[in-house]
């Protein structure tokens, strides 16, 4: 199988041809050839108007529903998904049921989606049953394929257990995550606690709940010297945390979900039950933090946070539906609106290539002859508005429907499988 | 009636959503309303041939009567829900139960529903006109014009005038709807509590905060006191009764050492012994029946003129 890709702008720092538009021939899965006016030679010729192409970008944490909640998503729908957002990798959460604790729940992912066009990543849990009491077979989960571990969405709650994880998975050098959230001073918190939540009638969720647990996080990672991913950070002292932990020396890494990259508590005035997402929409001031996190490199990369669910738990009344929205596919796009022209496409493309490679010690890849292919393809300048129908994943809770959005994947390339974003 | 001029909402969701004028037509229509249900006869032809459903998804006595009464006397058929929240938790969703009554051709929805911001969410998907009659922790529109419109009784125009709001701040509507309404028409508000009932942003929205209940008696011309809501409460906002009623409650000898007048209010029910005093509530410085009887009045004014809108 032979594709030839006619003039795309190669963006990828790390190889001889950045910053070039030139042609590219995969033969079989491999670059076999990059340069300009290279001769068709029976192979399929594939015309992407004003494309830039990078290495394949990677999801670092959506959450699926095989096992457990394939009415919300399988691996097809969510590779599907995937894909039309451009991704060529997700990191894939263990919230299913039954969770994704033990080496055959890995097994089960990886076996499952070994055809599809994306490779799965699956994160193992840290505790039993997201229980948070017990950890583990962190050993076994490592051997069956699980990148990294993490209770999802389900915050670490005992700095014991998180302890002993940091140490245990020292053995191998693993990488536990953490999204932080302090539950007993979020409490039932709804949405971001500030004028909008009090305006609003509704409990607020503290930013003091996210900076209370990055504290305890960070000075349990310097008492185990292990690894830490503190996942989808959302308020301003936050991002200033990492930072010190950062220049302190610790082994750290951030990142931010897209959603918060664009949207802020304002958006949640009109009791949009779409807006309730985990961690919540913060301030104009968080999300400007945000950003600047993203510019110095505090914050390693931008993740989709991707929850579907069914229409059944999110048409409700605010305080009655459930966190969560469907971001997949529109992930990449989020982020190039909400960060404007504040980073660079070199630095943007960054969040979702190297970043999260780095983050999950995966192998590096670069855009060269004799490569594998796994190529992102992109328009960086496009202007689209959202419609269901972009909302790949099988659940459209998105609050983006109607939106405008900049930037647009068009396509991914892995190995033999080419699939458009359309 | 005076000519009709219209509010510039189909429902009344909230004081937010309303304007200074909107409260002002509210008043001046509800004047004429008190006039008539002081008749012999007390019943108007307004609503006729207008249905309007009461659906209860909260507990209620007062506020659900006085709604009753105030349709009746406007001559509006009227069909009455009551369901705990539970119920529509566990089967039906609020969609499903309000879309069901409203095939039976019903024209108007007056609510309580223990979830912010559902009145909100129903507007959008159904095309009766909405009468927020209490939703959770965010707003009580028509307690909050009722309020203000006795203390109008009282004070004349209250711009300017000083306005406490004593109690549990955290858990209260009425709290809520009261700073909205006060604020649109020019009153100063303070808020009086124990800190942890009192939300950490609500200086932003132009009130002053206090912990001391004696400081804030000296202050203010009125003091609308609010309600212990026990039933809200998952956590333990203050360690007992005892030590609330000492330290907060509103009682004789506090208002004894004033050197002006004062107005006491209370949205009921009353915990007597607890926020206030029975010496207090029914004192010649308590309009607390005053503030029921309005109720029916200002219920009426707000059917009435959210019928003129349809």
């Amino acid at each position: 199988m032979q594709r030839l890709f006619r003039a795309v702008k190669i963006m990828n720092p790390g190889s001889e041809w950045h910053g070039q538009t030139v042609d590219i021939r995969v033969t079989d899965g491999i670059l076999a050839e990059i340069g300009s006016g290279l001769s068709l030679d029976g192979a399929e010729e594939i015309h992407l108007p004003k494309a830039s192409v990078s290495t394949g970008w990677i999801d670092l944490e959506a959450t699926g529903g095989d096992p457990g909640f394939e009415h919300r998503e399988d691996i097809a729908s969510l590779t599907k998904a995937a894909a039309a957002g451009g991704f060529t990798k997700v990191g894939l959460r263990p919230e299913t049921q039954p969770v994704i604790h033990d080496k055959s729940g890995v097994s089960y992912l990886l076996q499952q989606s070994r055809f599809a066009p994306v490779d799965l990543l699956p994160i193992g849990a840290v505790s039993k049953n997201l229980a948070g009491a017990e950890i583990t077979e962190m050993l076994d989960m490592r051997a069956a394929g699980a990148v990294a571990f993490s209770d999802g969405s389900h915050s670490i709650q005992h700095a014991g257990l998180l302890l002993r994880a940091l140490l245990y998975a020292k053995t191998f050098d693993g990488l536990i995550m953490n999204q932080p959230q302090e539950a007993t001073i979020a409490g039932k918190g709804q949405l971001h606690e500030g004028i909008v939540s009090t305006m609003l009638g509704m409990r607020g969720i503290p930013s003091l709940a996210e900076e209370l647990m990055i504290e305890r996080d960070l000075r349990l990672l310097e008492y185990t010297d292990s690894r830490l991913h503190l996942s989808h950070v959302s308020t301003a002292n936050g991002v200033e945390k990492i930072r010190e932990a950062k220049a302190q020396g610790l082994r750290v890494t951030a990142s931010v979900a897209a959603l918060n990259l664009l949207l802020t508590v304002k958006d949640v005035e009109s009791f949009d039950s779409h807006c309730k997402v985990l961690p919540p929409l913060r301030e104009e001031s968080d999300r400007q933090a945000l950003l600047e996190g993203l510019k110095d490199g505090t914050i390693d990369c931008i993740s989709s946070n991707h929850t579907p669910l069914e229409l059944e738990t999110k048409h409700l009344e605010f305080a009655y539906a459930d966190f969560g929205a469907a971001t997949i596919s529109t992930a990449f796009a989020t982020a190039r609106k909400g960060v404007g022209d504040f980073l660079t496409e070199e630095e943007l493309i960054a969040k979702f290539t190297s970043g999260p490679r780095d983050i999950f010690q995966l192998e590096s890849s670069s855009i060269a002859v004799g490569e594998y292919a796994q190529l992102t393809f992109y328009q960086y300048d496009k202007n689209w508005s959202v419609a269901l129908q972009d909302i790949h994943s099988r659940s459209k809770n998105s609050p983006l429907i109607g939106t405008e959005l900049s930037g647009c994947p068009l396509g991914i390339l892995n190995g033999d499988q080419f699939v458009t974003s359309k | 009636m005076a000519t009709i001029q219209q509010l510039s909402t189909r429902h009344v969701l909230g004081i937010k959503y309303l304007t200074a004028a909107d409260i002002e037509l509210i008043f001046q229509t509800a004047e004429e309303f008190k006039e008539v249900i002081n008749r012999p006869i007390k019943k108007v032809p307004s609503l006729r041939d207008i249905t309007v459903a009461n659906l209860f998804f909260e507990n209620s006595t007062r506020t659900r009567i006085s709604f009753e009464l105030a349709e009746k006397r406007l001559s509006a058929d009227v069909v009455n829900f009551s369901a705990s929240s539970s119920s529509v938790k566990k089967g039906e969703t609020l969609l499903d139960t309000v879309n069901n009554i409203l095939s039976m051709k019903v024209d108007m929805v007056v609510m309580r529903h223990p979830a912010p911001g559902a009145h909100h969410f129903l507007s959008q998907h159904i095309n009766a006109n909405i009468v927020n009659a209490g939703d959770g922790t965010h707003e009580h529109p028509t307690q909050a014009l009722l309020d203000a419109f006795s203390m109008r009784e009282q004070l004349g125009d209250l711009a300017g005038k000083k306005i406490a709001i004593i109690g549990d701040i955290l858990h209260s509507r009425v709290a809520l709807s009261n700073i909205f309404c006060l604020l649109k028409i020019g009153a100063k508000v303070r808020v009086c509590g124990p800190p942890t009932l009192i939300p950490k942003y609500i200086k932003d929205l132009g009130v002053e905060v206090s912990y001391d209940i004696r400081d804030t008696l000296h202050w203010c011309d009125v003091a609308n006191i609010l309600r212990i809501q026990l039933e809200r409460q998952e956590l333990k906002f203050f360690p007992s009764l005892r030590e609330y009623a000492q330290h907060f409650g509103v009682t004789k000898a506090l208002l004894d050492e004033l050197d002006h007048p004062i107005v006491i209010m209370h949205p009921g029910p009353i915990n007597r012994g607890v926020e206030i005093t029975s010496e207090v509530a029914d004192s010649d410085h308590s309009i607390i029946l005053q503030q029921v009887e309005n109720g029916v009045a200002v219920r009426m004014a707000i059917l009435y003129l959210l019928a003129a809108t349809r």
